[in-house]
C-alpha cells in the first residue's frame, strides 16, 4: 500500500514542532499556531513544556488538544495528511491534519509501523485484484413491465375479460411465451387488425327461426 | 497451326468452354471459398459492431451512422416532450429516454446528457404528484449514473443527490428502490462521492428503509448500496459512518437470501481491507463466527467475499488472527483448499500463509487442525497463483516455527514440493523458496542434521536446481543460491555441524536410502 522508502524520508522531514496548540475545537480548518522548527521547548497557552510526548501532555490542562492516536493517512493535492483521534473527544471529531502541522512523530511512527508489519515481516495484505463486485449497475431489465410497455409486437389476442370493470384482452406477443392483459382501448388503437381478427374469429351469425333453414350454431 | 492456337487462346477466355474439367472444378471451389469467406467476414464485422462496450461510444462508424440519426431524432422528440408542460407528454418523453438508456446495446448515455435532459429529469424527481414520472426519471438517471465517472459526475452536478436521498422515503416502493440503486451507483464511483453522500445524510435515510417487511428485491439493492458506501480507500470511509452501518450489515449477514449475503460479505471485506484499527471495528461486532459459517456455504458468491474477509482479518495482528482461529476458521480452511474453484484455493492458501506468519502457537494450531497435508497438496497440484501463496505459507512457517514444527513440515513433503517449484519463471517466488530452504537448513543446524538434509535435497533433485540457479539472471537469486551452496553443499564445509548424536530419534532428516521411515 505505501511506498515505505518514501515514508521514511517523510518521517525525517517531519519538523520537530512543539505540541499542537489550538485555541478552537479541532476541525479541518483549525488554525494551528505556527512554531519555530528548531525549538524544543514550546509555550502553549502560556505554559512551558519540556517534552512533546503525548503521555506528558496528559498531565497538562484541558484546553490543549492532544492527539491520542493516528488512524489513517492520505495524500491530498500532493500533501500528506493524517487522520487523528483526539484525546477526550469521540471518533465523530476525528480530523485530518496536514503532516507539517503535527508534532506527534511517535504516534505517526506507530501508525506507520502497524502498516509496515502488515505488509512485510510475515503478514501480507490482500492484492486488490479482482474485487469481484461491480461498482455500478445499469438497470436494463424492463422488470414488471406489462402489456404494450414491454415493447413487443402483438401476435394475436387469445382471450378477453372485463372482470376488472374494463374490457381487457389477453395478448400473445411475438417472440414471447408470456401473454398478458392489455386494455381493449389501447389495443384498438395500437393493433386494430389484431383486434378485428379476434372478433371475427368469434363471430356467430344468428338467424331467426322464421327464416329459412339455418345452420346449427357451433361457434361459441 | 497458328489459327488453331489463336482460337484456342480465345476459347480459353470463355467461361466454360475449352477448359479442363479439373481446372474448372478448382476454380469453382476457389470461388465458393471466397464467397464463404466474404460472408463470414461480413457477419463477424456485423457482430463486432454490435458487441456491447457498455456505455461507451460505439466503435464502428458504420454502426454509428446507421442508428445515430434514429437516436438523435428520438432524443429530439424526447426533449420536446420533456420540456413542454403536458404531463402525459412528459411521461412519454421520460419513458422513451428510459427505454433508450436501458436497451441492451450501446445505450446513448452521452447523447442524453448532451441533449440537456438531466436538468428536467432531476426536476421530475421532485414531482410527487406524478409517481410514474418520478419513477421514469429516477430510472433514467440511474442508468446515466451507471456509466463512467464523467457520466456519474453529470448526474451529481445536476443536483440529483439531495433529490434521490429525499426519494428514499417515498411511500412508493419502486421509486424508493430506484433511488437506492441510483445512490449505489453514485457511491460506487469512488471515495469522493461516497463521502459526499455520507455528508448528505444518506446512511440514516437508507437504514430507515431496512425493515423486516421489506421485499427481498428491495433489500438486495439496499445491501449493494450499503456495500458501496463501505468501499474504496484513500481515504477509507470515516469511522462514524462505518459504526452507523455495521449493525445493519451484521443483520443482513443473517438473512436467508444469497445475494444479500454475498453483498453484505463484500461490505465486510471492504471494511476489513485496511489497517488493524479497521479490522478491530469489525471483529468487535462479534461477526467472526458467522463469517466462518458462511465459508461453508455452497454458493461461490457467498464464499468468495467471506473468505476474502477472513483473509483480511488474519493479515492483521496476532490477536486478531487468534480471534479468527478461535471462531473456528481452521476447521473451515481444509475444504476450501480443496475447493473446485482455483481462486478459492488461492485465497485459502493466502489466509494460511498469514496464519503461518504468526507465533509458533498459531503454527501449532495449523498442525493440529490438519492444514499441512492440504497445503502440500496445493504445492504439488495447485495452479500457479495458488502455489505461490502456498510457498509463502511454507516460508512464513519455517521462519516462525520451532525446530520440531519445521521438521514436521518437512516430513509432510513440503520441502520436496518447494524444491520442485524452483524452476518457475517468477523470480519473487524463487527467492521466497530459497528463503524457506535456508530456514529449514537453520533448523537442521540446530539438530546437527545438516548432512542428512543435504542428502535429502540432493536425492529429490533439489541440489541440481539450486546449482542451476547460480546462473540466474537476477542478482538476488543467484546470490541466494550461491550462498546456500557455499554454506551447506561445498566440499570444504567448514560451517557444517558434523557432530551428531547418532541415535534413532535424531535422524529426523534421514534420506530414504538410510531410513525408509520417512516417505517423501
Amino acid at each position: 500500500m505505501f511506498d515505505f522508502l518514501l515514508l521514511t524520508h517523510e518521517i525525517q522531514l517531519l519538523r520537530a514542532l512543539g505540541n499542537m496548540s489550538q485555541t478552537s475545537e479541532p476541525s479541518a480548518d483549525a488554525a494551528v499556531t505556527e512554531v519555530s522548527q528548531t525549538e524544543t521547548k514550546q509555550s502553549t497557552a502560556g505554559k512551558k513544556q519540556n517534552k512533546k510526548k503525548v503521555e506528558e501532555v496528559v498531565e497538562e490542562e484541558e484546553e490543549e488538544y492532544v492527539v491520542e492516536k493516528v488512524l489513517d493517512r492520505r495524500v491530498v493535492k500532493g500533501k500528506v495528511e493524517y487522520l487523528l483521534k483526539w484525546k477526550g473527544f469521540s471518533d465523530e471529531d476525528n480530523t485530518w491534519e496536514p503532516e507539517e502541522n503535527l508534532d506527534c512523530p511517535d504516534l505517526i511512527a506507530e501508525f506507520l509501523q502497524s502498516q509496515k508489519t502488515a505488509e512485510s515481516g510475515g503478514k501480507r495484505r490482500a492484492e486488490s485484484d479482482g474485487d469481484g463486485k461491480e461498482t455500478k449497475k445499469r438497470k436494463d431489465e424492463p422488470e414488471k413491465l406489462r402489456g404494450f410497455a414491454r415493447g413487443l409486437d402483438p401476435e394475436r389476442i387469445i382471450g378477453a375479460t372485463d372482470s376488472s370493470g374494463e374490457l381487457m384482452f389477453l395478448m400473445k406477443w411475438k417472440n414471447s411465451d408470456e401473454a398478458d392483459l392489455v386494455p381493449a382501448k389501447e389495443a384498438n388503437v395500437k393493433c386494430p387488425q389484431v383486434v378485428i381478427s379476434f372478433y371475427e374469429e368469434r363471430l356467430t351469425w344468428h338467424s331467426y327461426p322464421t327464416e329459412e333453414e339455418e345452420k346449427k350454431d357451433d361457434k361459441n | 497451326m497458328p489459327t488453331e492456337n489463336l482460337s484456342d487462346k480465345r476459347m480459353s477466355k470463355f467461361k466454360n468452354k475449352g477448359k479442363e474439367p479439373m481446372k474448372m472444378r478448382d476454380r469453382r471451389i476457389a470461388e465458393s471459398v471466397e464467397l464463404r469467406k466474404a460472408h463470414r467476414v461480413e457477419s463477424i464485422l456485423k457482430k463486432r459492431n454490435l458487441s456491447s462496450f457498455g456505455d461507451e461510444e460505439p466503435l464502428s462508424p458504420e454502426y454509428n451512422t446507421d442508428n445515430a440519426q434514429v437516436i438523435s431524432a428520438t432524443i429530439q422528440e424526447i426533449v420536446a416532450n420533456v420540456n413542454g408542460d403536458c404531463p402525459e407528454k412528459q411521461r412519454q418523453g421520460c419513458q422513451a429516454a428510459r427505454k433508450l438508456l436501458s436497451r441492451e446495446r450501446n445505450p446513448p448515455l452521452k447523447e442524453i446528457v448532451e441533449a440537456g435532459l438531466l436538468t428536467r429529469f432531476v426536476e421530475f424527481l421532485g414531482r410527487h404528484d406524478d409517481p410514474t414520472l418520478q419513477f421514469e426519471a429516477a430510472w433514467s438517471l440511474t442508468n446515466v449514473a451507471s456509466g463512467t465517472s464523467w457520466h456519474t459526475q453529470q448526474v451529481v452536478e445536476h443536483g440529483a443527490v439531495p433529490a434521490f436521498i429525499a426519494l428514499l422515503a417515498s411511500p412508493m416502493l419502486n421509486i424508493s428502490e430506484q433511488a437506492v440503486w441510483a445512490l449505489g451507483n453514485i457511491a460506487g464511483d469512488g471515495s469522493s462521492y461516497r463521502d459526499a453522500l455520507i455528508d448528505c445524510g444518506v446512511i440514516p435515510a437508507l437504514l430507515a428503509r431496512l425493515t423486516p417487511d421489506a421485499p427481498v428485491g428491495y433489500l438486495r439493492n439496499l445491501t449493494w448500496t450499503l456495500s458501496n458506501l463501505c468501499r474504496n480507500k484513500n481515504p477509507f470511509p470515516r469511522f462514524s459512518a462505518v459504526q452507523q452501518m455495521l449493525p445493519s450489515i451484521i443483520q443482513l449477514l443473517h438473512h436467508g437470501d444469497k445475494s444479500i449475503l454475498s453483498d453484505a460479505c463484500w461490505a465486510i471485506s471492504y471494511l476489513t481491507d485496511g489497517p488493524n484499527e479497521r479490522i478491530d471495528v469489525v471483529i468487535k461486532t462479534g461477526i467472526l463466527s458467522r463469517l466462518v459459517e458462511l465459508l461453508g456455504f455452497e454458493e461461490l458468491a457467498v464464499v468468495t467475499p467471506a473468505l476474502r474477509s477472513i483473509g483480511n482479518i488474519v493479515s492483521g495482528s496476532d490477536l486478531q488472527t487468534q480471534a479468527a482461529i478461535d471462531a473456528g476458521v481452521l476447521s473451515a480452511l481444509p475444504q476450501l483448499m480443496r475447493h473446485p474453484k482455483s481462486s478459492v484455493q488461492k485465497e485459502a492458501a493466502w489466509a494460511v500463509s498469514n496464519i503461518a506468519a504468526g507465533p509458533c502457537q498459531q503454527i501449532q494450531q495449523l498442525i493440529t487442525c490438519g492444514l499441512l497435508a492440504p497445503l502440500v497438496d496445493l504445492l504439488r497440484n495447485g495452479d500457479f497463483k495458488t502455489q505461490r501463496e502456498a510457498v509463502w505459507a511454507v516460508t512464513n512457517y519455517t521462519s516462525g516455527g520451532t525446530v520440531d514444527q519445521v521438521v514436521h513440515l518437512v516430513k509432510c513433503g513440503a520441502l520436496e514440493a518447494i524444491l520442485n517449484l524452483l524452476q518457475v519463471k517468477d523470480t519473487k517466488t524463487v527467492l521466497v523458496i530459497l528463503d524457506a530452504i535456508n530456514n529449514i537448513f537453520l533448523a537442521a543446524e540446530k539438530l546437527g542434521e545438516v548432512d542428512k538434509l543435504c542428502l535429502l535435497v540432493e536425492e529429490v533433485g533439489g541440489l541440481d536446481r539450486i546449482e542451476f540457479l547460480q546462473n540466474h539472471e537476477n542478482n538476488a537469486v543467484y546470490q541466494a543460491a550461491q550462498a546456500l551452496i557455499e554454506k551447506y553443499f561445498s566440499e570444504d564445509g567448514e560451517d557444517q555441524c558434523l557432530t551428531t548424536e547418532a541415535t534413532d530419534e535424531n535422524f529426523v532428516f534421514g534420506a530414504s536410502e538410510v531410513q525408509k521411515r520417512f516417505d517423501f
